[in-house]
């Protein structure tokens, strides 16, 4: 701290000729300065120790240099941030600087002429250097306006001159000068709205104070800040106290209260001692005390610490507190404006609401109105956390949308994650799902959505973030910060949190859902204060939006995002759309039970050798082994599991039914979901037909996937297994062509599965697609692949992102031709399994990102060349993708062909008449997402003819679900003992030898060898066999999250 | 530790002093004497009684709602394990449990040895740098399971100050 000169006393005039002396001295320095960010998260990151290790160098080799600690500059996640000044070259901003770094930039950016880029996150003064930008242009700042924030962590916080030099109090003295009335209606004009989450006019609450008899009146500063995942309050009290104390003043001079309280709360110890400091400081600057700068204005000071009760977030609450008392809320009116503290007109503010008022006062309320949108003025700051890339405080101007904070000030979600929501207001506010992004940040958007502005609290979910366990979390938080003195707040929020509990622990009933909606609404209308008010948002809001996934908790005992203990076997098996017990079989592998570890896999998933072929296996995504050093590699285990083990008799797979055997079942579409849907249905015992229009059956299977990633004979001896269950399978039959649903119907037929697939490829629509030479994607890989001849030219150019594209385009380079990718986004955003890709780039296929077909040309005949236009990445989607933008530029590419693989849709048209269901707009099936019915009765679908081209295992998952509620359908009037059971859903007791006490086994991740490179203009098998002891060593590496202490 | 009651007394006194005699001191006058004493003992609560003239019932009922108080001594460091919500999804309820796991209490108790206090705390406020804990008021950044030993061992060592 600095201590002021007694001379300076009450002079403030000579305080700022002081002060700008001093910060010039700053700016203009000959010696270097390390400005340390030093708040509380500075602190947790280690600027403590980055201090200490600076200040020991410098006097231990005697330098002449400064070290200034400041507050918060808002980047978090780059904390500890160290800004360095030199006096010949712009300031430069560093990020995750230790104190290894930090010695480091002394020695060579400081005493040498290396400024140290790679820790280097901007400049902060004009000033050419190379490669290090501007801060401002910084991903994390760029969309920031800082005025609230606009001296946090530029200043020394304990340095009262730091403030006054950067035109501290001359909001204040402004406020002197206009006089009261003035300042309200400057306040009123920039539309202040409080910053505590309701949103308030800050003008309407002064004037009704102003309004109230009485001649004392209370001015308190609200800096409990309890909402948990918030810290907007204690970093700007950390950084800038001063700002907010002169808030206060402003306030206080407008209201004519003489006595101010702040409530901060204890768990801010840093906050507190820098208010202690500041107020110490004021009143040395004649700032606080009586006849403040000869105006005849007096003011007084407290600072009250908070015990720590959430409702005391609640105006009477607060001051119940301040009193002295229990913090329950009273019911108002009369509103504390009017009677407050000790019975008093009261105006209680937001910290933040207070921070606003010095730059109001001293650059108008027209220049603040340049920023926010109609209703919500000014700017507004947020505590970015949770799973985002970029966490920090930041402040922006409000109307942004949210896609911005998170996608472009965030950065986005940590690890290829896909966003699934963001919570805003805390324990108050809802949860706004990724689809909403484009929602603007304001008071009325926010709360039309659900949602609350509340104080800043933003913290963003992914989809390994659970709704129903977030609900939870609020309501057990509510539940335990109810004060008890109303009903519905008291008994509600326990009722809900037991409802979500039961939901949670896999006891939820579908009933349960009205239930909390209803008492939601009831805690909701009824309860006395905002803390019941809001207790029932985070509930209404998942439920608004994810109610799918609380009917998963309950209807399917499962969790999809794998968070809830009681409802998660694995995670890994948890996302098999399948429900592969993979822990199991890798167990099994690991003590050489081969064929025990394949039959438990074809208990819930008919194709393992082709899974362990072309699945993209999401399961590896999720393996928690992966926050040690990599996962499992689970796929290749399953490889090696299924070239070598011995596969149990297809037969005894099946529990014959003599209650089902009558029963009849077709099954339209020999796809991975037709088949599998038929598989388990089968298995309980039905007669079961697939009708297939192509003369073999598998569907994409077959059909799209090329030969050196699935080869033929596995393909066929997999499928020709799953048919000796007892399948009928009835090729070159199109059901709707060669025989009508009503002739089925006719032949016995009591249900259908309609596994039409995704089959009609979308053209691009663009001058030039009927020449000779441009195809369909996978029109050429289904011709590929039933053996027909085409013709393709030297030069390829596939167009499109996704597997069909990447997969023609390994064709055509293993046909010889030149290949060339035209992708109009970059590789980051491409849809295709990530290494295909990889693997088409080595092999040495172009990739060319970035570019947009526009026309097609040719000699008249024949495709000759393909004009692209350059395309850029510009704002963010929705689905958290730049959206490529057209720049001037064109180019042409030189080809004979042109292979166009932008997608697929469903042709479901004919059947979907002939039964009768309804289809999407996108043509998709609508199903019901639990019971994969349709809306035609008897009819159930699930593959790509229901997502979209999607992943095999999806449509395993699928099929099996339908076959389940197939079953469940026919079986109704049989007795209870009679019915088939989905027996292969049960878990199968694993007896494998672990120790859960011993330590992960440390070992490298297993790498699958592939055919060398230049092995590859063939159609031979890319990926190899799987060695035994490589196999072996990798099944060790399972931590084995399934395992359980027995009780 | 209990200390003579005399000595004491006069330590309530000299708080009670800093503070102007009204109902509104109450709870910083508990604080205070908390940090003195590392918690609300009886006899200070009885002894707060004579002095405010606020009857012991009543002092009990506003200590008890704030979750700041506590009622039985200490142990020689207190670790809080933030259960906000950017903790909560960035796995601070699972540090919790690896936390009580390692110490062999549940939140709210204090080790054997007296050397730990483990509680839950609704937010620290480093929300940033989730999941966090604290030791002593001293924040620990994005801890995870495998740092605790190691945290935990830096003040295992630590011997009390004797007026902490």
């Amino acid at each position: 701290m600095t201590s002021l000169q007694p001379h300076v006393g009450r002079d403030l005039r000579q305080a700022f000729t002081e002060a700008q002396a001093q910060w010039r001295k700053l700016q203009d320095s000959e010696i270097p300065i390390f400005f340390v960010g030093s708040a509380t998260c500075g602190r947790a990151a280690g600027a403590g120790e980055v201090l200490q290790r600076l200040r020991s160098y410098i006097e231990a080799k005697k330098l002449n240099a400064q070290v200034v600690e400041v507050g918060c500059l808002g980047p978090c996640s780059f904390e500890p941030l160290v800004i360095v000044h030199k006096s010949d070259a712009p300031r430069i901003c560093y990020g995750n600087v230790g104190p290894d770094e930090i010695i480091h930039i002394l020695e060579n950016h400081v005493l040498g002429d290396d400024p140290c880029k790679q820790w280097a996150l901007g400049k902060m003064t004009p000033g050419q250097l190379d490669g290090i930008d501007d801060f401002d242009a910084h991903p994390m700042m760029r969309r920031q306006v800082r005025n609230i924030l606009r001296n946090c962590g530029l200043i020394d916080p304990e340095n009262p001159y730091h403030y006054l030099a950067r035109d501290g109090y001359r909001g204040f003295l402004q406020a002197l000068e206009i006089g009261p009335d003035k300042t309200l209606e400057e306040v009123k004009a920039a539309g202040l709205r409080g910053r505590g989450g309701a949103g308030f006019p800050t003008w309407c609450k002064w004037q009704f104070c102003r309004n109230a008899p009485g001649r004392t009146k209370y001015l308190i500063c609200n800096a409990d800040e309890g909402d948990p995942g918030a810290f907007m309050n204690r970093s700007l009290i950390e950084s800038d106290p001063h700002a907010v104390l002169e808030g206060m003043l402003i306030a206080a001079f407008t209201l004519g209260a003489s006595q101010g309280y702040i409530y901060c709360r204890a768990e801010y110890p840093l906050a507190i001692h820098r208010l202690q400091v500041a107020i110490s400081q004021m009143r040395e600057l004649g700032l606080l005390g009586e006849n403040i700068q000869g105006s005849g204005f007096s003011f007084e000071l407290t600072i009250k610490k908070g015990a720590g009760a959430f409702v005391c977030g609640e105006e009477t609450a607060l001051i119940a507190s301040i009193e002295g008392l229990r913090g329950m809320p009273q019911p108002r009116p009369p509103f504390p404006a009017v009677s407050g503290l000790w019975g008093k007109p009261t105006v209680i503010q937001n910290v933040e609401t207070l921070g606003n008022l010095p730059s109001i006062l001293r650059n108008g309320a027209d220049w603040y109105t340049q920023y926010g949108s109609e209703s919500s003025k000014g700017t507004k700051t947020f505590a970015l956390a949770g799973k985002i890339e970029r966490t920090g405080l930041v402040e922006v101007p409000l109307g942004i949308k949210l896609k911005d904070i998170v996608y472009d000030i965030g950065g986005g979600i940590p690890a290829g994650k896909a966003l699934k929501a963001v919570q805003t207001g805390g324990p108050s506010g809802g949860c706004i799902p990724a689809e909403k992004m484009d929602l603007p940040v304001d008071y009325e958007s926010l709360t039309e959505a659900g949602s609350i502005m509340g104080s800043g609290g933003m913290v963003v979910l992914d989809e390994d973030t659970c709704v129903v366990d977030i609900a939870k979390f609020f309501l057990s938080f509510t539940q335990e910060e109810s004060c008890g003195k109303c009903a519905p707040c008291r008994v509600g929020t326990r009722a809900m949190l037991s409802i979500l509990e039961r939901i949670t622990t896999g006891e939820g009933e579908i009933a349960d859902l009205d239930n909390l909606e209803e008492i939601a609404q009831t805690v909701k209308n009824g309860s006395l204060c905002g803390l019941g008010q809001t207790a029932s948002n985070p509930v209404l809001s998942t439920l608004r939006y994810f109610r799918t996934e609380y009917e998963a908790h309950i209807r399917e005992r499962k969790c999809p995002a794998g968070v809830c203990p009681q409802l998660l076997h694995a995670p890994c098996s948890n996302e098999c759309p399948a429900g592969v017990d993979v822990p199991l079989y890798i167990s099994l592998i690991r003590e050489n039970r081969l064929e025990e570890a394949l039959a438990s896999h074809l208990e819930r998933n008919p194709f393992p050798c082709i899974c362990a072929r072309v699945c993209p296996h999401p399961c590896e995504g999720k393996c928690r082994r992966t926050q040690l050093d990599a996962p499992i590699s689970i796929r290749a285990l399953k490889r090696y599991m299924v070239d070598t083990a011995k596969r149990t008799k297809p037969k005894e797979m099946v529990h014959e039914n003599p209650h089902c055997l009558d029963k009849k079942i077709a099954v339209i579409g020999a796809g991975p979901a037709g088949l599998s849907c038929a598989y388990f249905l089968r298995r309980l015992g039905y007669q079961v037909t697939v009708f297939e229009k192509q003369d073999q059956p598998g569907g994409m299977m077959a059909y799209a996937i090329p030969e050196y990633r699935l080869p033929r004979k596995i393909l066929q001896q997999e499928i020709d297994w799953l048919l000796g269950t007892g399948i009928e399978l009835k090729t070159n039959t199109e059901v709707g062509k060669d025989v009508t649903i009503d002739e089925l119907k006719g032949q016995g037929y009591q249900a259908f599965f309609l596994g039409l697939g995704a089959w009609k490829g979308v053209s691009l629509g663009i001058p030039g697609e009927n020449l000779k030479g441009v195809m369909q994607g996978l029109d050429f890989l289904v011709k590929r692949n039933k053996g027909l001849d085409v013709p393709i030219g030297k030069k390829v150019a596939v167009i499109g992102g996704g597997d069909v594209a990447i997969d023609s385009a390994r064709t055509c380079f293993r046909l010889g031709a030149d290949v060339t990718v035209v992708y109009r986004r970059t590789r980051e955003e491409m849809p295709a399994i990530e290494t295909e890709i990889r693997e088409a780039q080595a092999e040495g296929i172009r990739f060319m990102f970035l570019a947009l077909p526009e026309r097609i040309e040719g000699d008249g005949k024949r495709v000759q060349r393909l004009t692209c236009r350059r395309m850029k990445l510009g704002e963010f989607s929705l689905d958290g993708r730049r959206r490529p933008e057209s720049t001037e530029e064109t180019f042409q590419l030189e080809v004979d062909t042109v292979i166009v693989a932008i997608g697929q849709r469903v042709a479901a048209e004919t059947i979907a008449e002939q039964v009768g269901l309804t289809l999407k707009r996108s043509g998709r099936i609508e199903i019901d997402p639990f019971t994969h019915e349709t809306d035609a009765a008897m009819f159930f679908s699930g593959g790509d003819a229901v997502t979209g081209p999607s992943i095999v295992l999806e449509a395993v998952g699928a099929g099996e679900g339908a076959a389940v509620a197939i079953n469940e359908k026919l079986s109704q009037n049989l007795e209870p003992q009679d019915r088939p059971k989905p027996f292969w859903r049960r878990t199968i007791p694993n007896d494998t030898e672990f120790d859960p006490e011993a330590e992960p086994v440390e070992m490298p991740p297993l790498k699958q060898k592939t055919l060398p490179l230049e092995e590859r203009r063939n159609f031979e098998e890319v990926e190899l066999e799987v060695a035994k002891n490589m196999a072996y060593q990798e099944s060790l590496r399972c931590l084995r999250c399934d395992y359980r202490v027995e009780d | 530790m209990i200390r003579p009651a005399k000595e004491n007394s006069s330590k309530i006194t000299d708080i009670l002093a800093r503070y102007p005699a009204n109902r509104g001191s109450l709870i910083p006058i508990l604080q205070d004497i908390q940090e003195k004493f590392g918690y609300l003992s009886e006899e200070a609560i009885e002894e707060l009684e004579r002095l405010m003239g606020i009857s012991a019932n009543e002092i009990y009922g506003v200590a008890t709602f704030y979750t700041q108080f506590r009622f039985s001594p200490p142990g020689q460091h207190t670790i809080r394990s933030c259960q906000g919500t950017a903790c909560h999804v960035r796995g601070g309820h699972q540090l919790l449990q690896e936390l009580q796991q390692h110490l062999g209490i549940t939140a709210g108790q204090t080790t054997a040895d007296r050397k730990f206090d483990l509680e839950r705390v609704a937010c620290l406020g480093c929300c940033a740098l989730a999941p966090v804990v604290s030791v002593d008021g001293k924040v620990h950044a994005q801890i995870t399971a495998k740092k605790i030993p190691s945290i935990l061992s830096q003040y295992a060592g630590k011997e009390d100050d004797e007026n902490t």
